[in-house]
């Protein structure tokens, strides 16, 4: 089977190239088992990845269009000749590895982690089940980055727009009981770049691995802005 | 942060889901017909001046280039308008799976089409 | 427009007006490729119809927002040199009142010949 691979060597490459290479597919192969015979054949090709089974978020990449985790896609499912790239809009650091700096930093503006302004209890801060069952469908996330990196908004706009992941991650936070700082996050999200540049375009929704629905939870946030504001 | 590093983003190389399809559409559509808003403004208060003017007007409408322009409005109009349903659909939280998300998409791509189609032969 | 209403507000008059645009749009469609007026005389009885007046009068502003938040997304999508995308947001605005206005000379008028 044939792979074409994005390659950039900032030491000596001024700009990335497709280079191609010939591997040998068996029964169950993921895209990941690919890249990693390319690593066998070529040592100088470089790409991120830990566990292997789709929990860890380190292997996202840009196959044939399509940003997906690599050891979670079977080869089978790909269109030959596979071409392997980098996220999109992210800067290149070395080959299929980017900068995902400006991700996190937005993650870390949704301020994700709970918010109390009552003095804490000396037991845990207990949920019933109907509370813990809103935080489904939004505390899988595991940040692999690819949803914000298929979103145009994100691409034309990363260091003002939060992206599809800090914004399902800032409903997660918004929709926890525990939390006390609805007033606060609803208005940091407030002006026309960090939440309204989402336009439903729904390329997150395409993309997650995990099967999460940032669209679902932006649309959440704008009507908890609406009942709190109107 | 500056940085001389490449980014990849060759936009004809990602592939566009068909609900990413609409919604281009739905911005280029948009853009095509608030740029009409001026010559609409003009050509109505013109047509509306007097008989001469209403008759100016309706020769420049009569015009085969315009006759095209105001096709690609009318399906301009007609996408943005079946994809704009789509959009308050979606903004009141009905169809956000992505099975139901693709077929809406393809429903509104599809409907402007028709629907302009049919118009077209029973206008004529 | 303050920064409460750059994000939100916008939304909502987005959805808002594209509401009331749908139905009329609609109805303009219909009636201007089926029912279109074949003189000057025809015109202006059909713009100087009350509720035709009315819907139109009502009209004229609820697009030119509805495409002054469009527009606005768009440059603020892509137009990242500020002096480039104030210019251009200044230029529609202008152009966006002027057409208004003279949309709105145009049903007056016809309302007094009618």
């Amino acid at each position: 089977m044939k792979i074409s691979v994005y390659r950039y060597n900032p030491d000596t490459d001024t700009k990335p190239r497709m280079q191609d290479y010939e591997v040998k597919t068996f029964q169950g192969m993921m895209l990941r088992d690919a890249l990693l015979e390319v690593k066998k054949q070529d040592e100088s090709f470089s790409f991120r990845h830990s566990c292997g089974e789709g929990v860890c978020g380190s292997d996202g990449v840009n196959v044939n269009g399509r940003n997906v985790l690599a050891c979670i896609t079977p080869i089978t499912e790909l269109k030959e000749p596979i071409q392997v790239r980098p996220f999109p809009g992210r800067p290149v650091i070395r080959d299929l590895v980017v900068d995902m700096t400006q991700f996190y930093e937005q993650y870390r503006a949704v301020k994700p982690y709970l918010v109390r302004k009552d003095p804490l209890p000396e037991q845990e801060i207990l949920q019933s089940p109907e509370e813990r069952d809103k935080l489904d469908g939004l505390y899988e996330c595991i940040l692999c980055g690819c949803c914000s990196t298929a979103c145009p908004s994100f691409w034309w706009n990363p260091e003002k727009f939060h992206g599809p992941a800090a914004l399902l991650q800032s409903w997660r936070f918004l929709a926890d009981s525990r939390d006390q700082a609805t007033e606060e996050r609803l208005d940091a999200l407030d002006g026309p770049y960090k939440l309204f540049r989402c336009h439903s375009i729904m390329n997150c929704v395409e993309v997650c691995p995990k099967g999460l629905n940032p669209t679902r939870a932006i649309g959440k946030i704008k009507d908890l802005m609406l009942d709190k504001g109107v | 942060m500056q940085t001389t590093r490449p980014v990849f983003l060759d936009l004809w190389r990602i592939k566009l889901p068909i609900p990413a399809v609409v919604s281009i559409l739905h911005r280029i559509s948009g853009v095509l017909m608030l740029l009409a808003i001026p010559l609409a403004a003009i050509l109505f208060h013109q047509a509306l001046s007097g008989p001469a003017g209403f008759e100016q007007v309706a020769g420049i409408l009569g015009f085969w280039l315009v006759k095209l322009i105001l096709l690609i409005l009318a399906w301009s109009l007609l996408h943005h308008l079946f994809a704009g349903i789509r959009y308050l659909l979606l903004d009141l939280g009905l169809g956000l799976d992505r099975p139901a998300a693709r077929q809406s998409a393809w429903t509104a791509l599809i409907a402007a089409v028709v629907v302009l189609v049919i118009g077209g032969v029973l206008a004529l | 427009m303050s920064r409460q209403a750059s994000g939100l507000m916008a939304w909502v008059i987005q959805r808002a007006t594209a509401v009331y645009l749908a139905l009329f749009l609609s109805y303009l469609l219909i009636q201007l490729a089926f029912n279109a007026p074949v003189d000057h005389a025809a015109l202006v009885a059909w713009v100087s119809h009350p509720v035709v007046a009315l819907g139109l009068v009502l009209f004229v502003p609820l697009l030119l927002a509805h495409a002054w938040v469009g527009i606005r997304d768009v440059l603020l999508d892509y137009v990242h040199v500020l002096g480039l995308r104030i210019g251009l947001l200044t230029l529609f605005a202008f152009v966006f009142i002027a057409s208004g206005l003279w949309a709105f000379k145009a049903i007056i008028t016809a309302g007094l010949q009618g």
